[in-house]
């Protein structure tokens, strides 16, 4: 068709500066009708564009071809393979212009992976799409999430990490922010990494919610466990910043989780035992079961931990005893795993089964120290001014100040004061 | 247009005054500009079309205060309603305003009135001309709302009318006076709670820690900026720029042979020590900092925006 030829002549044309490329954007966003109606554009057309230099113009053609409903096996391997090399090499300025055309795209890349079973091919490119749609590394795109989605399908851990590692100071829209989160967790879960997976799935049991959302809840089961995993504690009431409505509903929602934390603060390993054995179904529909074993052999560290503050030297049999654990090998081989992890600091004499519990020989003298410190100061004096921010944008907001004044009312008596006016006029 | 007066009065301003004025400008600015969250919840009413006001709105009222012999002490102000039809002050509610606070302070009259801008203009010169005839001389209060951080003295400035003959012509032109600020000890107990309601950037050390670690921080810049132009010196002897001094450069040798004092492996370690312990010690103070303003933040978010926020014996004090 001509008019698919014109497009491709001016696609290849216009592409070299931005005056031009914002020109071929409304020529694209007008051509795009006739674009869907042309039945002649075939894959093929695509070879005479480069993806790297007429990025804007592939990817309008891209989206015509691809949108389309279900293709056989073979189409869509191929389509994916297109779709990954141009993601791979498109320029990150020309995307931009059509952000949320790229989003689709990718979001269509990823179902066509998954219905293919292959979810590895995919995590390559989707992480270079996430990077350079990303605007700057503090804003959170529509494509996290299902970048970790295909990574928690994969199974390659350490990719999804690496995008978790930014810290996110604005978000889109509120359904990639939990479910960004509550993938992150699960992906550091699955690295064992629990401080930062707690970090994530606290903030999405805490983000303001009108009603309770399934992401949440899922994310609430798992943050028991992983509390449970990490700390050692358990409480039932969430803090103070979470929703009024997540605080009154997810309880409601995880009995069995509740049950296990509360047992897990006892401290007994055969009560907890039979509490997981007698809610295990519960735990496989949730793909729970695996969190729940780790958080119940866990049990067995906090008691150790525990002994920690209490003792200075113990012996082996001693140790077993206290904790429940079957004879004075298993404790020692417990002792030492939590020693390699860092947890406790000790000392055992294999001579006579002693251990000897240590302080943390941190002194806290050396240049490396400093450095630590340094940079984590400066990130929180970061913190610090985006805070204030907020919080002076939040004073000035009128309905803040609305509510308040309002809620004034009650409690001044009467006579004295005047009813703080809803408008101040003059 | 504005030199300055020579009637000989001295005036003495109050700082409930300039609160007052600043207060006014700033609560019918933020009417009239409303936040971007407000002006979308306000579906397509004509408030949209006004959003785009003057930037500067102008605001005016009255001031009054006391004029013994050749003082003249302006102690309070009110607003008033200007009419940009006819050009005027609202004469009725003036006078009603006049009357209620006659019965307070009896001691009060009117002594002028005030505005907001950066400079006086001739149109002000009609509503002091209505005034004269309340008081023979009134004053004119100008407060300038523009933040300059550099200018150092308040952006207030006082204005008296005087005749004088132009080109055979008597005419009433604005002259501005000298001021000083006179304040009683509730005025000086709220405007230093008003000044530390929040620290600039960039003002000058408000408490004595301060004060000193600046003092330290200037005198270790100065140390740093000679060495370097030793260095400098040195490293041009050593190209061959500039001849060679023998008496500088033992002075030199001789100042860096005091160095180093102290060079020891224990020094090493109990300075590095020390240095992690106030590192430490700013970290906490940091995180405390962090803390509770996150903490009012979440207070202040709940009762906006929470749908069910707790009801009964909680308020939020700003």
């Amino acid at each position: 068709m001509s008019s698919t030829e014109n497009l491709i002549t001016s696609i290849q044309g216009l592409s070299a500066s931005s005056g031009d490329l914002s020109a071929l954007h409304r020529i694209l966003k007008g051509a795009e009708e006739t674009l869907r109606a042309d039945s002649d554009l075939q894959l093929s057309t695509l070879d005479q564009l480069d993806p790297s230099k007429h990025s804007l113009g592939y990817l309008y053609l891209l989206d015509v071809l691809t949108c389309g409903g279900p293709m056989s096996k073979e189409k869509a391997s191929e389509v994916v393979l297109l779709i990954a090399r141009f993601i791979t090499s498109c320029d990150a300025e020309q995307i931009r212009l059509a952000s949320d055309k790229f989003v689709s795209l990718c979001k269509g890349f990823k179902d066509r992976v998954l219905e293919l079973e292959d979810p590895l091919r995919g995590v390559a490119p989707l992480l270079s799409a996430v990077r350079k749609v990303q605007v700057s590394t503090k804003r959170l795109t529509a494509l996290h999430p299902d970048c970790l989605q295909l990574c928690l399908q994969a199974k390659c851990y350490k990719a999804g990490f690496s995008i978790l590692s930014d810290d996110i100071l604005e978000v889109d829209q509120p359904r990639d922010f939990y479910l960004y989160c509550y993938y992150g967790g699960m992906i550091c879960i699955g690295q064992k990494k629990f401080q930062k997976a707690l970090e994530l799935l606290y903030n999405v049991v805490t983000a303001p919610m009108h009603s309770v959302n399934a992401i949440a809840l899922e994310a609430y089961k798992k943050y028991v466990l992983v509390t449970l995993i990490h700390s050692g504690q358990f409480s039932v009431s969430l803090p103070k910043c979470a929703s009024t409505a997540a605080q009154r509903h997810l309880k409601t929602w995880s009995i069995p989780y509740t049950e296990v934390g509360n047992c897990y603060n006892e401290g007994k390993i055969s009560e907890l035992q039979a509490v997981v054995v007698a809610h295990s179904s519960d735990f496989e529909k949730d793909n729970n079961l695996g969190l729940v074993k780790q958080a119940v052999s866990s049990l067995y560290k906090r008691n150790i931990l525990r002994l920690t503050q209490k003792y200075l030297t113990l012996s082996l049999q001693d140790i077993a005893n206290m904790v429940q654990l079957a004879n004075a090998k298993e404790a020692e081989m417990h002792v030492l795993q939590m020693i390699q992890d860092g947890q406790i600091h000790a000392l055992i004499n294999q001579k006579d089964g002693m251990v000897r519990f240590l302080e943390d020989p941190e002194q806290y003298k050396t240049s490396e120290m400093i450095e630590v410190m340094d940079s984590v100061i400066q990130r929180t004096i970061m913190l610090s001014k985006n805070l204030i921010a907020m919080d002076e944008s939040l004073s000035c907001d009128p309905l803040y100040l609305g509510k308040v004044g309002r809620e004034r009312q009650r409690y001044d008596f009467g006579e004295d004061f005047d009813t703080v006016p809803q408008k101040f006029s003059m | 247009m504005a030199p300055s007066s020579s009637s000989g009065l001295t005036f003495k301003l109050h700082p409930l005054v300039i609160v007052n004025i600043s207060d006014h400008y700033t609560r019918v600015k933020t009417q009239l500009n409303p936040p971007p969250s407000v002006c979308a919840t306000e579906n397509a009413s004509s408030n949209n079309g006004e959003a785009m006001l003057q930037p500067n709105p102008r605001v005016y009222g009255c001031v009054i205060g006391v004029q013994r012999g050749r003082t003249v002490e302006i102690f309070n102000s009110f607003e008033l309603l200007f009419d940009p039809s006819t050009e005027t002050l609202d004469r009725s509610f003036l006078e009603k305003k006049q009357e209620l606070y006659k019965k307070v302070f009896p001691d009060f009259y009117v002594l002028g009135w005030y505005s907001t801008g950066s400079d006086a203009e001739e149109s002000d010169m009609l509503i002091h001309k209505a005034l004269m005839d309340i008081n023979e001389s009134p004053v004119y209060v100008l407060l300038n709302p523009a933040i300059n951080h550099a200018q150092k003295d308040l952006p207030v400035t006082i204005y008296e009318s005087e005749l004088h003959v132009i080109d055979g012509i008597p005419l009433l032109i604005f002259a501005h006076t000298s001021y000083t600020i006179e304040t009683v000890e509730a005025e000086r107990i709220s405007v230093d709670h008003v000044a530390h309601l929040k620290p600039s950037d960039g003002g000058s050390a408000a408490t004595q820690l301060a004060a000193h670690l600046t003092g330290i921080h200037s005198a270790i810049k100065m140390l740093n900026s000679r060495i370097r132009v030793l260095h400098q010196y040195l490293a041009a002897m050593e190209k061959g720029d500039i001849p060679c001094e023998n008496s500088l450069l033992r002075q030199v040798s001789s100042l860096l042979r005091r160095l180093p004092a102290m060079e020891s492996e224990r020094f090493h370690d109990n300075f590095l020590m020390e240095y992690n312990d106030k590192l430490l010690v700013t970290y906490l103070a940091m995180i405390t900092n962090c803390t509770s303003t996150m903490n009012e933040m979440v207070d202040k978010f709940n009762i906006a925006y929470d749908r069910n926020a707790r009801r009964g014996g909680r308020t939020a004090f700003m």
